[in-house]
Parts: C-alpha cells; structure tokens; sequence
C-alpha cells in the first residue's frame, strides 16, 4: 500500500484495538517523534464518528423497509379494497 | 425479570426456553437463550433475515406495551427501532450479554426505552420526540460537532461503493473476507487496500472543506 495508506492502517489498529496495534509506550513515542501524527489520529477518529451516525442512520433505513414489509400499509388500502369488492358484487348482482 | 441500570446497563434474568439445546438462527430468534455469538453470526450472515425475524417475533410485543402505557404506534415503532439499533451494535461489537432470547430481551430494551421517554414526556410535555434519543438515553453526545457534521455529508457523496464498503466495515463490522467476496475483489488484501483508499477519500473532502484544525479539534 501507499504510505498514506500505511498511515490510515497505522493509526485504525490504534483506535480499534487491533491485536496488531503498538504497545501503548511505542506509540506514545511515535507521537513523540512524528508531530501530526495525534492531529491525524484525532481526525480518523473524527471519521469513525461521522461512519458510525452514517450506519444507524443506514439501520433505521433498513428497520423502516421491514417494518413496510411485514407491517406496511395495509391500513389505508383495506377500505378502497373493501370498495372495490362492494362495487363489483353490486354489478354482480 | 428485569433489573435496569440505564440503558446500556441493562441487565437481564430470564426464564430458560424449552429449546435451550437448538442451535442456529431460529434459535437465536425463538423464546429459548442462545449465545450472544450465535446471534452475532446470523446478523452477520444475513443482517436482513436476522432482522426480520427479530422484528416479526419483538415488534408486536413492543407495540401492545407502547400502545397501552400512553404511546401510539408511531412511538412503539421508533422505540422498536432503537432498541434494534442498540442489540445490533452490541451484538457485533461483542459487547452483549444474553441470558434469555433475542427477542424477549428485545421486548426488555423496548419496555425501558419506552419507560424512560415517558418520564421525559412528562418533564417536557411540549416537546417531541428527538431523531436520536437513544443517543441521549445511551448517555452519549446528543448532538454531532460540525466536522462530524461534515462526515455525513460527504460519506453521501463517495459514492455507493465506496460508502457501502466503509459502512460495512466499520458500522455493520462485516469480516473484510465477506466484504471482499460481495464487492467481487480477488482477496482481502485487494478490500483492504480499497476501503482505505475510500477512508482516505473521504478524509481528504473533509479536510479540503474545513480545513485541518476544523477537523483535529
């Protein structure tokens, strides 16, 4: 990968916990010897914020189109379809 | 029974199922106590089968609660979502404990979600329900700064790819493994590197548009 890429993955193994992140003490001297370094970090965990107010949001979509499904709106089509059975078994008969 | 301790703290002592030994996702759903990994592994698997199945067995529950403590259906609906939207991110955030079924501790989550908003209702009468009051009950910042903000807008405009495999990842928390093989990429690596070339797309829009110190503080 690109360093730039290398930099994003540095830093998420960090903020996720990932088994490959750095001992805290390591780290704390990468911060101490690249000066953007906690600046950048703060900025991803920015983005992971903004991701996850994204994915609920997405969520809540998704629990709405179940909700249509299993539930939807049956309520106002009963009595037009009431209607339309009364309309045709009066021209029926 | 249920003990509460907030939201997020909610503790739950349930009566085992008959079915304690079935495994698989209908177990999951079904009134027997299954693992939190089970459950995790179906909504993984198929999040909208798992889904559905949760909503069919929970919602109509909820809604009877809801309906006959004061709400609406409208209310049991966003109180019902909520309380998915918080099983879900503890269920594949590895953070939920089940000692009864999904879905009645579902119904556990709805019935205090709903105890809570009343209790706010009375305070606030006049005020309606907020987007994301499960936020606020969850004790978490009710509202974004700006360049948080700024995130959501320009996650909407990476593109359907790109927002599809960052959501996966990082708010569904799909294995790269799955995500590589439903976006058709040759290996995990290939995924990988992708999703971080969208990370890095969209941390490049936000930053353009606010700037560095707008975005670190």
């Amino acid at each position: 990968m690109r360093p730039a890429l290398e930099r994003l993955l540095l830093i998420e193994q960090q903020l996720l916990n990932d088994p490959a992140a750095l001992p805290a003490a390591e780290w704390q001297l990468r911060q101490l010897l690249d000066p953007d370094l906690q600046a950048d970090t703060a900025a991803q965990q920015r983005l992971y914020a903004g991701l996850r107010a994204v994915g609920r949001r997405e969520l809540r979509r998704e629990l709405a189109g179940i909700h249509a499904r299993l539930y939807g709106p049956l309520p106002s089509a009963w009595p037009h379809r009431a209607a339309a059975w009364l309309r045709a078994f009066i021209q029926a008969n | 029974m249920l003990l509460y301790g907030g939201v997020g703290g909610l503790l739950f002592w349930g009566g085992r199922g008959d079915n304690a030994g079935e495994n698989g996702l209908t177990s999951t759903m079904s009134a027997s106590p299954t693992s939190a990994s089970t459950l995790r592994h179906a909504l993984l698997a198929n999040r909208e089968q798992a889904l559905t199945q949760l909503y069919h067995r929970a919602f109509p529950l909820v809604r009877r609660h809801v309906c006959r403590h004061g709400g609406s259906a409208q209310d049991a609906q966003d109180i019902f979502h909520d309380a998915l939207v918080l099983l879900y991110e503890q269920a594949v955030g590895g953070t939920l404990v089940l000692t009864a079924s999904a879905s009645t501790y579902l119904v556990g989550i709805g019935r205090n979600l709903w105890h809570h908003e009343r209790r706010r209702r009375a305070r606030l009468p006049h005020e309606t329900l907020p987007d994301d009051h499960l936020a606020q009950l969850a004790s978490e910042p009710p509202a974004l700064p700006e360049a948080d903000v700024a995130v959501l807008d320009y996650v909407e405009r990476l593109g359907e790819k790109c927002k599809r495999m960052l959501l996966a990842f990082y708010y569904f928390q799909q294995p790269l493994a799955q995500i590589a093989a439903a976006y058709g990429y040759g290996s995990v690596r290939s995924a990988t590197v992708q999703k971080f070339k969208c990370l890095e797309r969209l941390r490049q829009s936000v930053r353009a548009a606010f700037g560095v110190e707008t975005l670190t503080h």
